[in-house]
């Protein structure tokens, strides 16, 4: 294993151990020791996070390590990102998320958020009980691809299908794609709507949003 | 047969005793039944039913009348707790509940402790105590009921929930000083509500799922402070239900160690397979909810049938009702326990 290789499994291995400071003393190794920072990211922390998620799906992470091993992950990303070369294929893609008017539930939110981030997205994240105009503002404010909503409440499910309702009405519905996704959404609602993808948990919605912007 | 009083029945199944059949009861709070529909004619509205005591005693007898529920349930959200532990509520819409619009913390070591004899005497406590007991006098044989929200669900309105979830395993002390703290308040607040003439108390913490935290934290967390507040609610000589939200099966080990008179859980969970597995004797449950919004009244009486048949001990909705429940399918579920 060469030194890089050995610094991209040690960050790894801080993010599932939700060890912050490891993974803060790595990314600063990385870049004094001049490897490539994005590679640090991308097989690194982002490999960590996979694996996190992994771990999440199998149970044997919850939520409170979830969330810790996130705060590891940006702890590396927030020293790393200063240093990432600026490359003509790393363009950074824009994602607009938040929870919909009437509803206040966020933690599923949050979990997609750092998923999306993990694999390399720019989010913006509005926050809960969002009204559908501040959706389509802030995408196009911060120039996103995707907007991606969530809801757990079958009486915020109207308040979904409104965003879509404001992109067509302002004739901006081919501006963006929309990816759905939340307790209560089933692909069947995503396309009755006429969302772009539902998606059913976190790794999957960073997955597909991917493919979206391939 | 219907020989005993709704009260006295669901006082005998708590206390594990013979009933005739089933009690069929919704206890507000997380499971409200104020729905859109049970508050249209009565000239209320809401928000602004939620701190008003004679609105309340009005839409609960409401509630008992047009569903058929054998209980008066009050309030009709989860905010209360926050609210008087600071935190900036939005009391909703006619179809929206209240809800947390900010939390008070941005984290644990933030909260300070007040003195929860005086918190008792803010907010909304004492229009709920005051309609609880009009009720109660008004309707001697029918029990009323006070929804709280459990420890770790308050905890996480007040403090940030993000942060708090990560302060469970980071920040241990302050998060069990500010559960210590809610849990006194929840213990005082309960004192209220029992002193005014509620029997019963029943305490929801979503929050607090086995889904979101694991059995570990369950354990360590949930457990503990959901049963200080029982034990001081059975001090009191009242009688006290916990509703866990979720799947059950990382935390199915927990779920004798509850001190509750009996266990609530949403529709994934087999009832007559957790008496059966845990030996807990009361269980409550579980009609889901969403089949409640969008199913046909036929499918409702099918649903409510087999888990009479199975000897469910209490029939209730499973969770939290959408306020665009149908009043129909929520009759059709409490007539089919009544006729048996
Ligand atoms: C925790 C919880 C709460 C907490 C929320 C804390 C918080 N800050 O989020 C509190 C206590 C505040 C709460 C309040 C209420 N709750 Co609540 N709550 C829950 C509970 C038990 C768990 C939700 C959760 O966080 N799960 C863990 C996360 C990780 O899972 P998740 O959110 O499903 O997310 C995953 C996927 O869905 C997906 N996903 C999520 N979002 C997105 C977004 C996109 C874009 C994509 C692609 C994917 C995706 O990926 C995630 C991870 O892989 C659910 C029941 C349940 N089992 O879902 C009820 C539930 C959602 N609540 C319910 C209700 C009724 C309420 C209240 C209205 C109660 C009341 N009477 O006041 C209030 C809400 C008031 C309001 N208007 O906002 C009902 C809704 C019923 C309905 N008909 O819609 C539920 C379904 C319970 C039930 N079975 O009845 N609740």
């Amino acid at each position: 294993m060469t030194r890089e290789e050995e610094l991209h499994k040690g960050l790894s291995e801080a993010v599932v151990d939700m060890d912050e400071d490891l993974a803060k003393e790595l990314a600063q190794a990385v870049v004094d020791e001049g490897f490539d920072a994005y590679e640090a990211i991308d097989k690194g922390l982002s490999a960590g996070m996979e694996e996190v998620g992994r771990l999440y799906e199998e149970e044997e992470y919850f939520i409170p390590e979830l969330l810790l091993c996130s705060d590891a992950m940006y702890a590396g990303i927030e020293i790393l990102k200063p240093h990432i070369k600026k490359r003509e294929d790393a363009v950074r893609h824009t994602v607009v998320i938040g929870v919909v008017e009437g509803d206040t539930h966020d933690i599923g939110k949050n979990l997609v958020k750092i998923m999306l981030e993990s694999a390399g997205f720019n989010v913006i994240d509005l926050g809960r009980d969002i009204p559908a105009v501040e959706f389509v503002k802030a995408a196009e404010e911060h120039h996103a691809e995707i907007i991606a909503l969530a809801t757990l409440m079958t009486t915020a499910m109207p308040a979904m299908r409104e965003v879509l309702e404001v992109l067509e009405k302002e004739a901006k519905r081919g501006n963006f794609k929309v990816v759905v996704g939340g307790g209560p959404i089933s692909p069947a609602f995503a396309e009755k709507i006429g969302a772009d993808v539902y998606a059913v948990n976190a790794a999957e919605a960073a997955r597909l949003a991917r493919e979206l912007v391939a | 047969m219907n020989d005993l009083s709704p009260k006295e029945r669901l006082l005998r199944v708590l206390s594990n005793q013979t009933v005739d059949r089933a009690p069929v009861i919704c206890p507000g709070g997380m499971m409200n039944s104020a729905t859109v529909d049970v508050i249209e004619g009565l000239g209320l509205s809401f928000p602004k039913v939620h701190p008003d005591a004679e609105a309340m005693t009005r839409l609960s007898s409401a509630v008992e009348e047009k569903t058929g529920f054998e209980n008066f349930g009050i309030p009709y959200c989860m905010t209360v707790e926050a609210e008087v532990l600071g935190s900036e509520i939005d009391f909703g819409t006619p179809v929206c509940e209240p809800k947390i619009a900010k939390e008070r913390y941005a984290s644990a070591a933030d909260v300070e402790v007040r003195d929860v004899k005086q918190l008792v005497r803010e907010g909304r406590v004492e229009a709920i105590a005051r309609a609880g007991q009009t009720i109660a006098e008004k309707n001697p044989d029918v029990p009323v009921i006070g929804s709280l929200t459990g420890p770790i669900s308050t905890a996480a309105s007040i403090v940030d929930p993000m942060t708090f979830l990560k302060e469970l395993r980071k920040d241990k002390t302050n998060a069990h000083r500010v559960l210590d703290y809610v849990t006194d308040f929840l213990v005082a607040y309960a004192g209220v509500l029992i002193e005014s003439g509620f029997p019963v108390i029943t305490i929801a913490d979503p929050t607090a799922t086995g889904e979101i935290l694991g059995p570990k934290m369950f354990g360590d967390y949930a457990v503990p402070y959901i049963n200080r507040l029982v034990d001081a609610i059975h001090g009191r000589g009242a009688k006290a239900i916990v509703h866990i939200c979720g799947r059950l099966d990382s935390v199915k080990k927990h779920i004798p160690t509850l001190h509750g008179d009996a266990v609530s859980t949403d529709a994934m969970v087999n009832l007559k397979a957790l008496k059966a597995e845990t030996g807990i004797p009361v269980v409550m449950g579980n009609v889901s909810t969403f089949a409640l919004q969008l199913q046909e009244p036929e499918t409702i009486r099918k649903v409510t049938e087999k888990l009479v048949e199975d000897g469910i001990d209490i029939i209730s909705p499973a969770c939290g009702l959408s306020t665009k429940t149908p009043v129909g399918n929520i009759a059709a579920m409490t007539e089919v326990v009544k006729d048996r």
